[in-house]
């Protein structure tokens, strides 16, 4: 899958230009059209250099990084230009970063998957490379030296006889033309591991000061002349509502009412119909909301309930007819069969809600014929030519304007509320509309996580796991977002949506293992379901690290052993360079990293104490990040309150571009795992989102918060994405450790104090 | 006509008068620091002081806010920036996103203010209101000691 969005994301690689005008430093970016443009300088002269630029500098020796990624916390941008400058041999107080419009010659624009850092490092390390080696043979002509006696260090190109010429005065003085085939940038020798010295450094990210000062913008901080706000008014169910007529009376009374905007087409996989209040100000349009009377056609949803896609997950999982092979190895029934020992279990997880504190926002409006759309996006190539075909237009008459995001967690991948407020904008002639989602609006038009349901089975013959049937059935959302993007099934029967399947395919050594992968629809349509921060692997880790851990004590083996003896990199599980060298190796390492550190079955424990272990490779087989959690849990078996006392995560990223980065990345996903397997439950009546806003849907506060110790594993391998593994190794963790607490097992997230109860009782 | 004061400046605001402070600060005023969570009082992203006490400005509505001294994070320490609380949350990096913390360092520093030593408890406590989705809770916490460190000329 990695494979395949990959070759979307990069045109195949092509010569890269590095080039200027006279005396007006450099650009350095990949050819889109080879053909037309030979040298980057006459392409500066004739006015028409339009390339992928990922760096520029200026004539004081400054340099630009150019982000075509997302700023939603996880300080990409400045881990992005680490790479950069690390090449370039730059001082770091001399380089910035700068997030690019969207436009088609970039490519695929997205932030998600943990990829952006992963997919990026090489190529931002050549491009800095590149323009190095440009800056190291013009400063030599100006030293009068050859380019192989000089080097470039601190901002400057230095002969071996000791002289030197500032970055700031080649570029001030003079024309670059230089233009390096695809062969020879590929031969360019990078660092390596170890001989990093602007890698591997924590670095103040570029957006940390204007996030303590105030002065950082975000979506929501956009002001344009004579803009009017759009407060959109909840449908009364998700999805199928249709407005049918609205009575503007009372709102007409309210000071600064400008309009209701009725839609009731909607737009194809983004709504069904909708009405937003706009007014002068955003009082006036957050009143006049509410003021506005709808008479609703409820459509085909209104009586769906949470319950109704479960019993739905459980008719299609009990059909053998039902979905599509994931994984198919060996014969899982003989096996079955053969094996002494036999266990199967039903994992369930609910309705999540990405909960961006930041709601989602979009200003809009037409200036010359270009559609204009500010905001935070985490997929800028979904959201133009959605938008475009919103507006009737190509989509090169629409430009998606790069804001900070008040958290993302795959949320600002959906293009909903860019294509809201366009047609918000078109509906008023071009004029600027701010749309603003309220808490409600936010919470009830989300794409949800998919509920799950998820049936495994296996069997153990002389201590080793010969079988394991796995069923996963969930919505899908890649159906929906993006068709092309789903691969077919093993068998070739028909497609599978990989993101709702992927960490099934795990790392352990099971002769005979097969997944099926089962869509349910009714999932998809009521909901409709999206890509909620690690998306598949928070539940089919949720399933495969709880069974591990059943199936280990029922056959009377130690889980943190009964792991390992499964974690053999052997065949398939080796690995392959660059993302999975070393395979289950590094897995089985990160797992004992964390069991040490933690004390795993050693340090002592209170009455009711227990402690958990999991492993997860997440996110997919091709760009794993090795994470391995223990969990430290106090339950009160009478009350079922759980505390969470510590969890220990230790993560193999291969190399950390930015340590202190990567460190907050795993705390915070660490507890925002926790936060969903404990408190963020989320239901469904009537085809309507039952919660409203933070005091019925309740995410974790301060006093819930437990230490997270972070150990971070480095041996030199390629960077691992780190914004999402330790999101999906948590719950099963904790899970494990309530059994190992008190004897119950708890299979349903969020793992509230009556399931834990519930538990008990059953035990 | 309201007449607010706002980082010591008196603003004239033309809006009704039951219009909630956060949307005057934010949209008016535009002083953008200050953030919009959940508009129900819920989750501190809209703290602000109102002489000196953090409040929810989303459920402040600005006729009751007139003859009060407002300041918010663009105003904190006079203008200067460099609170304390400021100086803490950047030595520890405290920001992800960013979103929430406006308000948790206008929370933390109303209420360091009026408790300038407190014990772990007393920080949680105090702390409980501001939801931040990143969760970045532990470092705020560490912060929170630090800026008191930092207050006390430590
Ligand atoms: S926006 Fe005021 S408390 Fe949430
Ligand atoms: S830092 Fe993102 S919500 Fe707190």
């Amino acid at each position: 899958m990695t494979k395949h969005m990959k070759k979307i994301g990069n045109f195949s690689r092509r010569q890269v230009l590095v080039g200027s005008a006279a005396g007006a430093g450099l650009v350095i970016g990949y050819s889109i059209l080879p053909q037309a443009v030979d040298s980057a300088s006459k392409a500066i002269a004739a006015g028409n250099w339009d390339h992928q630029q990922y760096l520029t500098m200026d004539a004081d020796g400054k340099a630009y990084v150019y982000v075509t990624k997302c700023e939603i916390g996880q300080h990409v941008g400045t881990a992005l230009a680490q790479a950069v400058a690390e090449e370039l041999e730059i001082n770091w107080e001399d380089v910035n970063v700068i997030y690019p419009d969207s436009h088609a010659k970039w490519g695929l624009m997205i932030t998600g998957g943990s990829w952006s850092v992963n997919w990026t490092f090489d190529r931002n390390s050549r491009i800095g490379a590149s323009a190095r080696i440009a800056l190291i043979e013009t400063g030599a002509k100006m030293l009068g030296a050859s380019p192989n006696n000089c080097y470039a260090k601190n901002s400057s190109v230095i002969s071996n006889d000791g002289r030197s010429v500032s970055y700031k005065d080649i570029l001030s003085k003079n024309t670059i033309d230089r233009t390096f085939s695809e062969e020879e940038m590929k031969a360019i020798k990078l660092k390596s591991f170890g001989e990093y010295s602007i890698v591997g450094q924590s670095k103040l990210p570029f957006d940390l000061p204007g996030k303590i000062d105030g002065s950082a913008k975000y979506g929501s901080d956009v002001f344009v002349p004579n803009m009017v706000y759009g407060i959109p008014v909840p449908n009364p169910v998700r999805w199928g509502a249709i407005p049918q007529s609205v009575d503007e009376s009372e709102a007409k009374k309210i000071d600064g009412y400008v309009g209701a905007y009725v839609e009731k087409n909607g737009f194809a996989r983004i709504n069904t119909g909708y009405v937003v209040a706009f007014g002068e100000t955003i009082w006036a349009a957050m009143n006049a909301a509410k003021a506005l009377k709808i008479k609703w056609d409820l459509g085909e949803n209104k009586n769906v309930s949470s319950e109704d896609i479960r019993n739905e997950s459980v008719r299609l999982q009990e059909d053998p007819s039902s979905g599509f092979l994931w994984v198919l190895e060996g014969d899982t029934e003989e096996a079955m069969n053969n094996a002494s020992t036999k266990h199967s279990a039903v994992y369930e997880t609910s309705i999540a809600y990405h909960g961006c504190h930041e709601p989602m926002n979009c200003t809009a409006y037409e200036k010359d014929g270009i559609w204009h759309l500010h905001g935070g996006n985490q997929w800028q190539s979904m959201a133009q030519p959605t938008a475009a075909a919103a507006l009737g237009v190509e989509a090169d008459k629409v430009v998606c304007h790069q804001y900070l995001a008040g958290t993302g967690f795959g949320r600002r991948t959906e293009p909903d509320n860019f294509v809201l407020a366009a047609q918000c904008s078109k509906h008023l002639g071009g004029r600027p509309v701010k749309l603003m989602f309220t808490r409600e609006q936010d919470m009830q038009f989300d794409f949800h996580r998919t509920p799950t349901y998820q049936v495994v089975e296996g069997g153990v013959e002389f201590g080793r796991m010969i079988a394991m049937n796995h069923d996963v059935v969930a919505g899908w959302s890649t159906k929906r977002a993006a068709p092309g993007f789903m691969p077919d099934s093993v068998d070739k029967k028909g497609k599978v949506d990989q993101f709702s399947t992927n960490g099934s395919d795990h790392w352990y050594d099971i002769p005979n293992h097969k997944v099926r992968s089962i869509n349910n629809e009714l999932s998809d349509k009521a909901l409709p379901v999206g890509f909620l921060r690690a998306v598949a692997p928070s539940w089919t880790f949720w399933a495969v690290e709880s069974f591990i851990d059943e199936m280990a004590k029922k056959a009377g083996e130690d889980p943190l052993a009964f792991r390992i003896a499964h974690l053999t990199a052997n065949g398939k599980n080796a690995g392959s360079p660059p993302n999975s060298v070393g395979g289950a190796n590094r897995l089985k390492n990160a797992l004992l990293v964390a069991a040490g550190r933690a004390g795993y079955g050693v340090k002592p424990l209170g009455a009711n104490e227990g402690m958990g272990i999991a492993c997860v490779s997440s996110q997919e087989r091709g760009s794993p990040t090795w994470t391995a959690c223990v969990a430290e849990v106090k339950v009160d078996p009478n009350s079922g309150d759980l505390t969470v006392k510590k969890v220990t995560v230790a993560m193999d990223v291969g190399t950390a571009v930015n340590p202190e980065g990567v460190k907050k990345q795993i705390e915070g996903s660490t507890l925002h795992g926790i936060s969903l397997a404990l408190y963020e439950d989320m239901t469904m009546r009537n085809g309507s989102i039952e919660q409203t806003n933070y005091d019925t849907w309740t995410p974790m506060r301060l006093d819930q918060a437990p230490e997270v110790e972070t150990i971070i594993i480095q041996n030199g391998h390629y960077p691992a994405g780190t914004g999402e593994p330790a999101t999906t190794v948590v719950a099963p963790a904790i899970a494990n450790a309530i059994e190992n607490a008190i004897g119950a097992r708890v299979r349903s997230i969020p793992m509230t104090p009556e399931k834990i109860k519930s538990a008990l009782r059953e035990a | 006509m309201t007449v607010l004061t706002v980082n010591g400046v008196n603003q004239v605001v033309d809006a009704p008068g039951d219009t909630r402070l956060l949307w005057v600060i934010r949209e008016h005023l535009r002083l953008t620091g200050t953030k919009f969570g959940c508009g129900l009082g819920l989750c501190g992203a809209c703290t602000v002081h109102l002489n000196g006490e953090a409040v929810r400005s989303c459920q402040v509505e600005i006729a009751d806010a007139e003859g009060a001294m407002i300041t918010t994070i663009e105003g904190l320490n006079g203008g200067q920036g460099g609170h304390p609380v400021q100086q803490a949350w950047l030595e520890l990096q405290v920001p992800q996103c960013g979103y929430c913390q406006s308000g948790q360092m206008m929370n933390a520093a109303a209420f360091l203010a009026a408790n300038p030593s407190p014990s772990d408890s007393e920080i949680i406590e105090a702390q409980q209101g501001n939801i931040c989705r990143c969760i970045t809770y532990n470092r705020i916490k560490t912060a929170i000691r630090r800026a008191s460190d930092i207050m006390q000329g430590a």
